[in-house]
């Protein structure tokens, strides 16, 4: 302002001495150069204003290092004064930048933030299709355990439906059960006294058996023949075994695999019954079918 | 500052010159301007010691100790040419003073600012990086 001022009072004073305007010429030569530096301050203000990340961040720092920029770029017939602005003009610029870096990593956070959520959300659903995963592993485990239990409670009710069945036929045949097995006591009313060969009438309980064996075809079964004491034994012995025989005989006729089918005499041994009186002699003479319990009932 | 109050002065002692043409008036004028020169920039200088509490309070020992540093210094300066009675240069100390210590503000802000985010980027690759390896094992 000052030069412009003395410019003036040139123009004013035109027609003073010449000596006076040829001083007051040389100072408007020398008033035109700014100050040292200032030129180094407008160009790290430029720099700042065409930073595309910062340029926009910091509008009222740069406004005011702008200002003071210009301040500072004003010929200074003062050295002192041109440097102070420059100095100051100076510190403003890099405080607008300083601010505007600030701005900068602020807006920078919103895109970090989302960048942390996107992860944690590609965390977290990569934990939940594991979870997933397990989950559904851990179900097809209980399907398959709930199936297996679902066969077991069929198979067990199958084999208690079978139980039931096994003893509804050993109800039929009027049979015993015993540790050996299924024991069928055939009277002496299958046999005419003495003799070996089957009654007639006798067919009816002995298919029962057949029905039975034919059921349980995994069984063996052991006949067995006994006689009173009545006669010796030798008799007695030859007796029960040609009625066992007997039997055996006509369970082959009736289908029966032979293979599972032994006879025995076992003569007047084993008495059920007192022989003293004739119901118990009755009773001794008999033929004992022992159907023995398959090799997997025994588990 | 100085400039712009010193412009003022000089037109109103011109005009007064000019228009009145009185010389009493202009030798009071000259007289005010004379006893004006005296005061303390007090206001610079507070503005000043406020630049710089506001600077610590920002962690700018920490952060920017260099302008901190060059801000206490000029505040000193400026307190010895008060007592020089040189209040136009006592002024420029406190302008600069203030000017370094609200840069080690703005560059301690700054600092911190980007402090976050590299503790925040490191933090993401981290998460990123243990997704790929926890990726990796299923």
């Amino acid at each position: 302002m000052n030069p412009v001022n003395k410019s003036g009072v040139i123009v004013r004073k035109t027609l003073i001495a010449t000596t006076v305007a040829a001083v007051l010429l040389a100072a408007c030569a020398a008033a035109p150069l700014k100050p040292d530096g200032a030129v180094a301050v407008r160009s790290k203000l430029t720099q700042l204003q065409a930073d595309p990340n910062l340029a926009s961040r910091a509008p009222v720092a740069i406004k005011e290092a702008d200002a003071a920029v210009s301040a500072a770029e004003q010929p200074q017939a003062d050295k002192a004064l041109g440097v102070h602005r420059v100095y100051l003009a100076d510190r403003k610029v890099e405080k607008a930048r300083a601010q505007a870096e600030t701005r900068f990593a602020e807006d920078q956070r919103d895109a970090l933030s989302a960048q942390r959520e996107s992860a944690r959300l590609d965390a977290r659903t990569r934990e939940v299709d594991v979870a997933k995963n397990q989950a559904d592993v851990a179900k097809n485990q209980a399907d398959i355990a709930k199936n297996q239990a679902a066969t077991a409670l069929v198979a067990a009710a199958s084999s208690e439906q079978e139980a039931m069945e096994l003893q509804r036929q050993i109800d039929v045949l009027q049979a015993k059960v015993t540790d050996r097995g299924v024991i069928v006591t055939l009277g002496d009313v299958l046999f005419e006294s003495g003799r070996a060969e089957l009654r007639e009438g006798s067919a009816g309980n002995l298919n029962k058996l057949v029905a039975f064996l034919d059921k349980y075809p995994d069984r063996v079964v052991a006949i067995e023949g006994y006689t009173d004491s009545v006669g010796s034994e030798d008799y007695n012995q030859a007796l029960s075994q040609r009625r066992a025989d007997s039997v055996r005989s006509y369970l082959v006729r009736q289908g029966i695999n032979s293979a599972r089918l032994t006879a025995s005499g076992m003569g007047k041994t084993d008495p059920v019954a007192s022989n003293e009186s004739a119901n118990g002699r009755q009773q001794n003479r008999r033929v004992a079918v022992i159907i023995n319990n398959p090799p997997t009932a025994l588990r | 500052m100085n400039a712009t109050s010193h412009a003022p002065r000089g037109a109103l002692a011109r005009t007064a010159v000019g228009v009145t043409g009185v010389l009493v008036l202009a030798a009071s004028a000259l007289f005010v301007a004379c006893a004006s020169t005296p005061p303390a920039p007090t206001a610079s200088l507070q503005a000043a010691q406020l630049a710089i509490a506001n600077a610590e309070a920002a962690d700018a020992s920490r952060y920017s100790g260099e302008e901190l540093g060059e801000a206490r210094t000029k505040l000193a300066s400026a307190d010895t040419a008060v007592k020089e009675q040189r209040m136009s240069m006592a002024e420029r100390f406190a302008e600069e003073s203030r000017a370094d210590a609200e840069l080690a503000s703005a560059k301690s802000t700054a600092a911190k600012a980007k402090a976050v985010n590299e503790e925040m980027k490191r933090s993401n690759n981290t998460l990123i990086e243990e997704m790929q390896r926890s990726g990796d094992k299923s």
